[in-house]
């Protein structure tokens, strides 16, 4: 029995929208979902009735900030960030929002490995945040063609981490940062946060949600027990969206949790949860206290190689993300104020990417990984040793007139490796505001007749320091140990010092 | 890993014979494989089936959604819904893990109850040994006519009846129980906030009647 409803907008007047009511919507934790006939949008609306308080917000999200967000510069990229509401409607006391249709590549296209059972399904978080789904002894797992390799879960990693900063940036916190509140599609690189509707708006009532089990920030749960509006309850804010971001990454770059260890904080369930996630909450790697260790043999299979903290330790998310790590699950964890806010884990984690190199192992999982700084570099997840020399490139930026000091950004050479402005120039930064032709490579990294070579394609003013030489775009300048390289000598412009690795 | 352990106790005393037995051993699969696109779902739920007509036995032990395979039922004989909780009550012993000094235990298991008849056992020395295991919630689901609501509402205070015990209308039961499984796998771990009582789940079709 299908039938096509109209409903009207609380917003603005005459506007009207259509969807299919077949007696089945989806059900959502607290909405129902219904298709437009043309499948554009959604109508989610609410099961309860929403009050004066909610409308409001509600009200603000569709018309002033998505006027913020969206309708400016740069708004086009922020659109594939979220999957953001665009319209309220009301039917008799029920609210609904209109929300565009997610975008194609957020469903799968093959889903499980060995079966149809959720191909053109959403591309719900938690499938790509979970180890057994990527567990080949596992009967549901994914197929490979959805897992994407190591590389694909920084880039998503920078996607969410960017639609954070830029809600923070609004002065909104999220309040629901969970797997579940996000599509991940690794095939893209891709990612958008959905259900905006939570959002906590600045002198508004905030939404009574408490947020996704696995993310709630230990504040939050040790205070759940008083009154809503007592003064000591923490509710969610954006310092609790750092901890759930810092979670998220954590769990997308090793699929396990960051605090769920073997340790017994209570012998009744539900207070040893409430405990062990909240007031005495402890990140399982903590270098000094090894109570919450994960412990191995009460763990299903289907959870390894991931759940074995010491085979692949966070440490081989390398040392900008190891420092946030510890900074988020040391001390910021019971200390909100000192948790890395947004911005710091997007540089975090490009400047990781910088540090990757390919697997040379063409059946490796993984297929990249962070150089560890060691003088006998192997990928950590298959074991396959790098091959030959590998080039350091450590970048500098000039203090005063003679005075140079590194970056702590290094750059790791690969064959086809390419070189951008954000390294050649310290005032270009990495970020969703790069114009299209910052985005151009400037040259690039290859393995030539036995030799490591930088091919200078844009670069004006490239100069080989150490041998004194101007080298002209087209031209190339051979890479080896101890060399000192100018990449530019406009205002911000880099020093890079090359070091061989593996040699 | 903390697991959530959900218990199908499924009449299959001889009145369930021809439509309704097909309509629940369906309704089981139906539910497996919705239950197959929730990673939630797949990441906690554990499932165990007991049926009951002369006896009661566990044909299912507690089984991730992974592995989990229906084996065939057939409706004949009486109705032992005393034994079924007494067994349900045994099975809890011994599959649910508590939480010890060593080891994080599972989570309160869910129970669903669904029958068409009127038990022919001493059911309330089952009931009372059940009444001794915690359980998150248990829901009872008095399917067609022939089905005591009001005994059932002694048993839980969660009971839902089918106007008939047709293919539909068990087929709308199950896919509600597969949704509520959904739900609570993913809002268990709220600790302290655990869902407890059918007002949390998610609403029921309209076969279904909540009987209050």
């Amino acid at each position: 029995m299908t039938n096509v409803k109209s409903v009207s907008s609380i917003i603005h007047s005459g506007k009207s929208y259509q969807y299919i009511d077949n007696g089945e919507p989806m059900r959502g934790g607290m909405k129902d979902v219904y298709f437009a006939p043309d499948r554009s949008y959604v109508i989610a609306f609410y099961r309860d009735k929403q009050d004066f308080n909610s409308k409001e917000r509600l009200t603000k999200l569709v018309t002033q900030y998505y006027d913020s967000f969206f309708n400016r510069e740069g708004g086009e990229y922020y659109k594939t960030v979220y999957s953001w509401p665009t319209d309220v409607v009301q039917v008799g006391s029920q609210i609904g929002l209109i929300v565009p249709t997610y975008r194609k590549n957020f469903f799968f296209a093959k889903g499980y490995a060995t079966s149809d059972g959720i191909k053109g399904k959403e591309k719900q978080g938690l499938w790509f945040a979970s180890a057994k789904f990527r567990n080949k002894q596992f009967a549901l797992r994914l197929d490979e063609s959805e897992l994407g390799n190591w590389l694909s879960y920084f880039q998503i990693a920078v996607k969410i981490a960017r639609g954070v900063k830029r809600l923070h940036a609004a002065g909104l916190a999220h309040s629901d940062l969970s797997y579940k509140n996000v599509l991940i599609d690794p095939v893209n690189r891709d990612a958008t946060i959905i259900d905006i509707d939570g959002l906590v708006v600045p002198g508004l009532y905030p939404p009574d949600v408490i947020g996704t089990a696995d993310f709630i920030a230990p504040e939050v749960l040790s205070t759940k027990h008083l009154e809503l509006r007592d003064p000591s309850r923490k509710h969610a804010n954006r310092l609790t969206d750092l901890h759930a971001l810092a979670v998220m990454i954590y769990m997308y770059l090793l699929y396990r949790h960051p605090l769920k260890g073997g340790k017994i904080n209570s012998l009744d369930t539900e207070e040893d949860d409430l405990l062990s996630m909240g007031e005495k909450a402890l990140f399982i790697e903590h270098p000094t206290d090894a109570s919450n260790r994960p412990k191995l043999d009460q763990q299903p299979k289907s959870a390894l190689p991931w759940a074995d903290i010491s085979k692949l330790p966070y440490t081989i998310t390398g040392p900008y993300l190891k420092a946030l790590f510890d900074q988020a699950f040391i001390v910021g964890l019971h200390n909100p104020q000192q948790r890395p806010n947004a911005d710091m884990w997007e540089q975090a984690l490009l400047k990781t990417t910088d540090l990757m190199q390919p697997c040379a192992n063409p059946a490796c999982d993984q297929k990249w990984f962070v150089f560890d700084n060691s003088t006998s570099p192997k990928c950590p997840f298959c074991g396959t040793p790098i091959k030959g020399t590998l080039p350091v490139l450590d970048l500098y930026y000039q203090f005063k007139l003679t005075v140079w000091k590194p970056e702590n950004h290094r750059l790791m050479v690969y064959h086809n490796q390419y070189l951008f402005q954000w390294h050649v120039n310290r005032n270009i930064v990495r970020n969703e505001r790069l114009t299209a032709e910052q985005k151009v490579p400037v040259g690039y990294f290859t393995w030539f007749n036995n030799k490591w070579v930088l091919v200078n394609q844009k670069l004006s003013s490239l100069k080989d320091l150490t041998e004194d030489k101007v080298i002209p775009v087209g031209s190339m300048v051979e890479i080896t140990d101890g060399k000192k390289l100018l990449l530019s000598n406009e205002d911000g412009g880099r020093v890079v010092v090359i070091t061989m690795a593996n040699k | 890993m903390r697991r959530l352990p959900v218990y199908l106790l499924l009449d299959t005393s001889g009145s369930m014979t021809g439509e309704p037995i097909e309509a629940v051993k369906n309704g089981v699969q139906v539910m497996i494989s919705s239950l197959r696109q929730n990673p939630q779902a797949i990441e906690t739920a554990f499932i165990s089936i007991i049926t009951f007509d002369s006896t009661a036995r566990q044909l299912v032990p507690l089984t991730d959604l992974a592995s989990f395979q229906m084996v065939d039922i057939k409706a004949t004989g009486t109705t032992s819904l005393g034994e079924a909780l007494k067994l349900v009550a045994t099975c809890i012993d011994n599959e649910v893990a508590k939480t010890t000094q060593e080891q994080k235990g599972d989570w309160k298991p869910l129970v669903f109850i669904m029958t068409d008849g009127i038990p022919t056992d001493e059911w309330q020395s089952g009931l009372e040994e059940f009444k001794k295991r915690k359980t998150a919630y248990t829901v009872a689901c008095a399917a067609g006519s022939g089905a005591d609501s009001n005994l059932l509402k002694q048993i839980t205070e969660n009971v839902v009846s089918l106007d008939t015990a047709d293919s539909q209308s068990i087929s709308k039961f199950f896919s509600w129980v597969s949704a509520s499984i959904g739900v609570t796998s993913t809002k268990v771990e709220d600790a302290g906030k655990e869902v407890t009582g059918i007002g949390e789940l998610p609403p029921p079709p309209s076969e279904l009647n909540i009987v209050t």
